[in-house]
């Protein structure tokens, strides 16, 4: 049976959105503000950034095919034309030839036509969150226009001018203002006492005593997987230290700051700038020499993109742990029995780490080299749909609808076709969501972490 | 000489040209300084320079993509571009004018294969038009400048053809005057309007990347900009 959808409504009672948004400061800021606070902000960042020149080249030469609208799963699922990849670019881009160009000011003089209101920005702070931020469609852009960059602008801008989903915000707020320093807001007794629990239930799994070192100095890695991985991804965790200790790798947690997740990446490069200073300043302060990021796929993307431009000559090398894992099996530094998992596996690439990063054969090569039935889902690799919760979507829960009969619809069309028992995908988020959208649509398949099977089939 | 001709060998299309390609030219110049101030900028100047050119060239003949997405409207595209560029540039006829104006020239293409490629042209163009016009999806996107453009190119392709065929009745020189008044507003747009991507493409994907690598301490010089330097809470 082919998976249906319907459009859920855009609209929810509580926002004028279909995320939740914090409510301004009281006599800070009111509705008729925005258009200001948004042109204030628009300005701001064109000046301090490197989107001018892209604004500007996007906005002469746009030739507004549309062929970007096929590849968009979004699209495909509503077949509503303000979810056309290239209509939403043309938002902004609207906005940013009025008011930052001479001809569009002029126009505006002479014709007295402004394009900026409040009815625009709601449809902006709605289009570019219906956006999952895949980048499938800079596929099929014959100039090479990056939607995916221009909705992250635009989602930038937005934030600025006050409208952030309130879900990634109150996480960030936590994860750089708050007590604990992560976005999941474990304190740090709970995630040593987490440690001593994972290290026991390997210990009882495996027959073998596996450590998970806490700011060990001078180790060669430091370690950040999605903090969430820490209550929700056990068996991934485990599968990493097993990894580790195998393939000799010295390596450690710090205790000063230990999240990978970078929600930056989805809404504001301030906020993304500051995270990856968290991470450097733990490196730093632990001495060690590379930065290993754990199954997740913005964070790796994040910080591997981001590390060199934000940290400068206190930059470090960033791996992603499906790479030291592909490379230790290929070493011959550790040994997965390939009895071991005999079910359908496929594997789902995180946008991030695949369309937009270096992942894409390590993982697959990876699982081939233990699991029996390995299958493709069509398209994959860089191809790959979104799982539909990509963008920071899948952290609020208010667009469940949303992600599970119109962004993921396509995933599950895919999985279901696949005939897979098990779908392995290295990213938190992505985890989340497919999880989510096997329940919705019924489909009996398990979904787990890369380093869940390895764990499986891993010989200490 | 009929009207077109001492349009078309005079002063008119000498200055037109002339605002066409310093036009093009200045807006080629001044992105170029743009994304290298960009770069100059960025925390990490590294660029994957060579699939940038791989992916930027493969869109150059997509021979092996059209088929991947909406395969008839971007074989029309392709037809369209396709004729517009050799119909333009190697046409006996625009030759000798381009001789007798910038003494330039370059060896032409017979006729009868630029004929073939003209009606395929025409066809796709049609093609784009009507589904720009019908399409939902592409409807929504449309401005009147993008109906318009695509009207004018249309109109030259079409006069064109039509002012050589023997069935033709259209008095010659009106077609003629037709096409080469529709030609010099062309010209005289292409810096100003989309068509400007006829030089910015090899720039655009090298543009995107360079503007993913984002400068250090930008997003703090926003927040002192917007908010004083005390800065916001989150």
């Amino acid at each position: 049976m082919a998976v249906q959808s319907q459009t859920p409504s855009k609209t929810s009672a509580r926002s004028p959105y279909f995320y939740h948004v914090e409510p301004p400061p009281a006599g800070e800021q009111t509705a008729d503000g925005r258009v200001e606070r948004f042109l204030n902000a628009f300005a701001a960042i064109l000046r301090f950034s490197n989107y001018r020149f892209l604004m500007d080249l996007y906005a002469r030469a746009s030739a507004k095919c549309g062929r970007c609208a096929v590849s968009c799963q979004v699209y495909q699922a509503t077949q509503d034309p303000q979810d056309v990849p290239c209509y939403r670019t043309n938002l902004l881009l609207d906005v940013y030839w009025r008011y930052f160009t001479n001809a569009g000011q002029w126009r505006g003089r002479l014709l007295g036509d402004s394009s900026l209101s409040e009815q625009k920005i709601d449809e902006m702070a709605q289009a570019f969150y219906r956006c999952t931020a895949c980048r499938r469609c800079t596929l099929e852009c014959p100039l090479g226009i990056d939607h995916g960059l221009v909705a992250h602008l635009g989602r930038y801008i937005l934030s600025e001018a006050g409208i952030a989903p309130k879900g990634l915000v109150i996480s960030v707020r936590e994860q750089l203002e708050g007590k604990t320093g992560n976005t999941s807001a474990i304190p740090l007794p709970a995630l040593l006492d987490n440690l001593e629990f994972l290290q026991d239930e390997l210990e009882e799994l495996k027959g073998v005593s596996v450590s998970f070192p806490v700011d060990q100095e001078g180790a060669e890695y430091i370690f950040f997987p999605a903090v969430s991985d820490y209550l929700m991804e056990a068996d991934t965790l485990m599968g990493n230290a097993a990894v580790l200790q195998a393939a000799g790798v010295s390596w450690t947690i710090g205790s000063q700051y230990f999240d990978g997740i970078n929600y930056g990446l989805f809404y504001n490069d301030w906020v993304l700038e500051r995270i990856i200073q968290k991470l450097i300043t733990e490196a730093h302060r632990l001495k060690v020499q590379k930065i290993l990021i754990g199954e997740c796929g913005h964070a790796a993307r994040s910080a591997r993109q981001f590390v060199p431009a934000f940290a400068g000559e206190r930059s470090l090398p960033v791996v992603s742990i499906l790479e030291l894992t592909w490379q230790a099996v290929k070493d011959g530094r550790i040994h997965l029995d390939p009895t071991i998992v005999s079910e359908r596996v496929t594997y789902h690439d995180p946008c991030n780490i695949a369309r937009s990063g270096w992942i894409v054969e390590q993982p697959r090569q990876l699982l081939r080299s233990f699991v029996r039935d390995f299958v493709e889902m069509r398209p994959h690799g860089r191809e790959n749909y979104c799982c539909g919760g990509g963008g920071g979507l899948v952290s609020l829960d208010e667009t469940h609808d949303f992600r599970m009969q119109v962004s993921g619809r396509t995933k599950a069309e895919q999985i279901r076709a696949s005939g897979a028992q098990i779908v392995a995908t290295p990213c938190a988020n992505c985890k989340k969501q497919l999880r989510e959208l096997m329940d919705y649509y019924q489909l009996p398949v398990q979904i787990v972490g890369v380093h869940d099977l390895v764990l499986r089939a891993i010989q200490l | 000489m009929p009207t077109w001709m001492l349009i078309a060998k005079g002063a008119a299309l000498r200055f037109t040209l002339g605002i066409c390609a310093l036009g093009l030219l200045r807006l080629l110049l001044l992105t170029a300084l743009d994304m290298f101030a960009a770069l100059r900028r960025a925390g990490d100047r590294r660029l994957p320079l060579g699939q940038i050119a791989r992916q930027t060239l493969s869109w150059v003949a997509p021979l092996a993509r059209l088929h991947r997405s909406r395969p008839a409207y971007s074989f029309a595209s392709f037809v369209f571009h396709l004729g517009i560029l050799f119909a333009g540039f190697f046409l006996v006829n625009h030759l000798d004018i381009l001789k007798d104006l910038l003494g330039i020239s370059w060896p032409s293409l017979p006729k009868p294969a630029l004929d073939a490629l003209t009606l395929a042209a025409i066809i796709g163009g049609a093609y784009l038009l009507l589904y720009r016009l019908y399409a939902a999806s592409s409807r929504r996107l449309s401005k009147l400048s993008d109906y318009l453009l695509l009207v004018v190119i249309l109109n030259i392709l079409l006069s064109g053809y039509i002012a050589g065929r023997p069935w033709n009745s259209i008095p010659y020189d009106s077609l003629m005057l037709f096409h080469t008044l529709n030609g010099i507003a062309l010209l005289l747009v292409m810096p100003f309007t989309k068509i400007a991507h006829c030089v910015l493409y090899p720039l655009i994907r090298l543009g995107s990347e360079i503007a993913w690598h984002f400068p250090p301490r930008g997003g703090e010089q926003v927040i002192h900009a917007l908010y004083g330097p005390e800065g916001r809470k989150i």
